[in-house]
């Protein structure tokens, strides 16, 4: 199928959906009494069940994520034990803006032995010359730079594992900041179980001037890392994010590296080792604080890129879904994936406009205002519980209201836009986020 | 209006407005994609690979450290 039929098929189906909400509510308000009265207890029915599923969601998520906060803080203080040599490596394109950052927050990591193996990814900018600057000894690590002609990401991350040294490698992005114990706290975690794979870091925003980054930060504690919290507490976190993770050489060279066929290489790798077995836990105290976009439009295009990774990476392996057996928890895992993906999205942005247009058109506004009520509601509780896990400002709670008010639903848009070009396999790039060093 | 009334207003059109503003924005997400210039590897850029990289350090760099390509 050609480019453009794709194109227009999928504007076809957009259409269809545009018409098909317009048809309904002309049907809608022409129906006879008996019909819009049918049409309310829909509605009715329809949020409790929605309430239900997002009930379940949450409390399901928090539960685990309870469970694996608090068996982390009642076990036995672990011992001391060796902490053996690790490769970081921080694939870079075009972060003249940063690079250097990294480079010092690099080197103060409170680790006995490392190597830093910085891979240029053919950087049209000033990146290359300042990452050089960095090459030697400082403390207890050794910096090395490469430099190769644009690949993406997957590539030089591909690179800078061939040519490091050390049994472990920790895959970091060069606009992430890592704290001095990142290193240490989760090597820790790989260190207790020699079946762990990965660890999963906790990744958090650093520049929280502006509502837009606010939201994220509070999205990244309670929509990302709390399920990841969850899914650590079953040893299968789907998605070892791409500024923090610390990978078993074995496993990684089992896995053959990084496949280059999807825009979300941290989750299709990460599917790829939990399916093969390897255990992918998480650590909360590996932390990497990363510069979120702090414009709509480059929300946009990495929430775009995101989704249409991950569904690349699930359609890769779409015959995991229909083994829940041997490996329960990997299905389970990769259900999430998917239900978060795309089942949720495209469900939460219908059902919105199901419920706003039909509480319009029929006065049901109460129903729809109780219901509200409710989900923020949810989401306060959910953002106090997840806030206070990880240790944070409570001063981000409040944005809770914002958050189910707008940012939640502006996103699933977005997602389920991406979802459909997915479908219809239309074309990407990966496109570079600007820089802006605000912190 | 009623309180009650003020706030189903707001939450209905809350739901709409974010939903066409997510949709506006896309849009110009695709717009934006459309009018870059395909192929960013201008001969320009070809042209890097051909020069030798001389670091401004201090020290002449052992070869072990050097850039490697």
């Amino acid at each position: 199928m050609s480019r453009l039929t794709r194109i227009v098929l999928s504007l076809l189906l957009v259409a269809l959906m545009v018409v098909g909400t317009v048809a309904f509510i002309f049907w809608a308000i022409h129906a006879s009494p008996r019909f819009q009265a049918i049409l309310v207890r829909i509605v009715f029915v329809s949020l409790l069940i929605f309430l239900a599923i997002l009930f379940a969601r949450y409390f399901s998520l928090l539960w685990f994520a309870y469970l694996e906060h608090a068996e982390r803080n009642v076990l036995e203080p672990r011992k001391q034990v060796h902490l053996p040599a690790i490769s970081v490596i921080v694939p870079a394109y075009n972060e003249g803006a940063i690079i250097e950052e990294t480079m010092e927050s690099l080197a103060r990591m409170d680790y006995p032995a490392y190597e830093v193996v910085v891979v240029d990814d053919g950087s049209t900018d000033d990146t290359l010359e300042r990452a050089v600057s960095w090459q030697g000894r400082h403390g207890a690590a050794d910096f090395r730079v490469l430099t190769r002609r644009n690949g993406g990401k997957a590539t030089a991350l591909n690179t800078g594992i061939a040519a490091s040294h050390h049994p472990y490698v920790f895959c970091m992005d060069a606009d992430s900041r890592l704290e001095a114990r990142t290193l240490r706290r989760a090597m820790r975690m790989m260190l207790e179980d020699d079946s762990v794979g990965a660890v999963a870091g906790n990744v958090k925003v650093a520049n929280r001037g502006k509502l837009i980054t606010k939201l994220q930060a509070l999205e990244y504690i309670e929509g990302l890392n709390m399920p990841r919290r969850a899914q650590g507490f079953i040893a299968a976190v789907n998605i070892v994010p791409g500024p923090v993770g610390l990978f078993r050489r074995q496993a990684l060279e089992e896995m053959g590296g990084y496949d280059t066929d999807t825009f979300a290489e941290d989750a299709d790798l990460t599917l790829k080792m939990v399916a093969a077995g390897w255990k992918v836990v998480y650590e909360d105290a590996a932390i990497a604080w990363t510069e979120a976009p702090e414009r709509w439009l480059d929300l946009v295009q990495q929430r775009y890129r995101w989704t249409r990774g991950i569904l690349q990476s699930l359609k890769k392996r779409k015959g995991l879904f229909l083994r829940p057996f041997p490996d329960f928890p990997l299905w389970l895992s990769v259900l999430e994936m998917a239900f978060e993906a795309i089942v949720w999205p495209i469900l939460n942005v219908y059902a919105q406009l199901f419920f706003a247009i039909v509480a319009l058109l029929f006065g049901a506004g109460e129903l729809l205002l109780y219901w509200w009520i409710l989900l923020t509601l949810l989401d306060l509780v959910a953002a106090f519980v997840t806030v206070s896990m990880e240790e944070e400002s409570l001063s981000l709670v409040p944005f809770a209201f914002a958050y189910r008010f707008f940012f939640i639903l502006f996103l699933d848009v977005v997602k389920m836009f991406a979802a459909l070009d997915e479908l219809f396999n239309l074309g990407m790039g990966w496109e570079k986020l600007r820089r802006v060093a605000t912190t | 209006m009623n309180v009650i009334d003020l706030l189903i207003t707001i939450v209905v059109v809350t739901i709409l407005v974010t939903i066409v503003l997510a949709v506006i924005t896309y849009v110009a997400y695709k717009l934006r994609l459309a009018r870059q210039p395909a192929g960013d590897a201008a001969a320009g850029d070809e042209l890097r690979y051909f020069v030798k990289y001389e670091p401004s350090l201090p020290d002449a760099p052992t070869k072990d450290h050097a850039p490697e390509t």
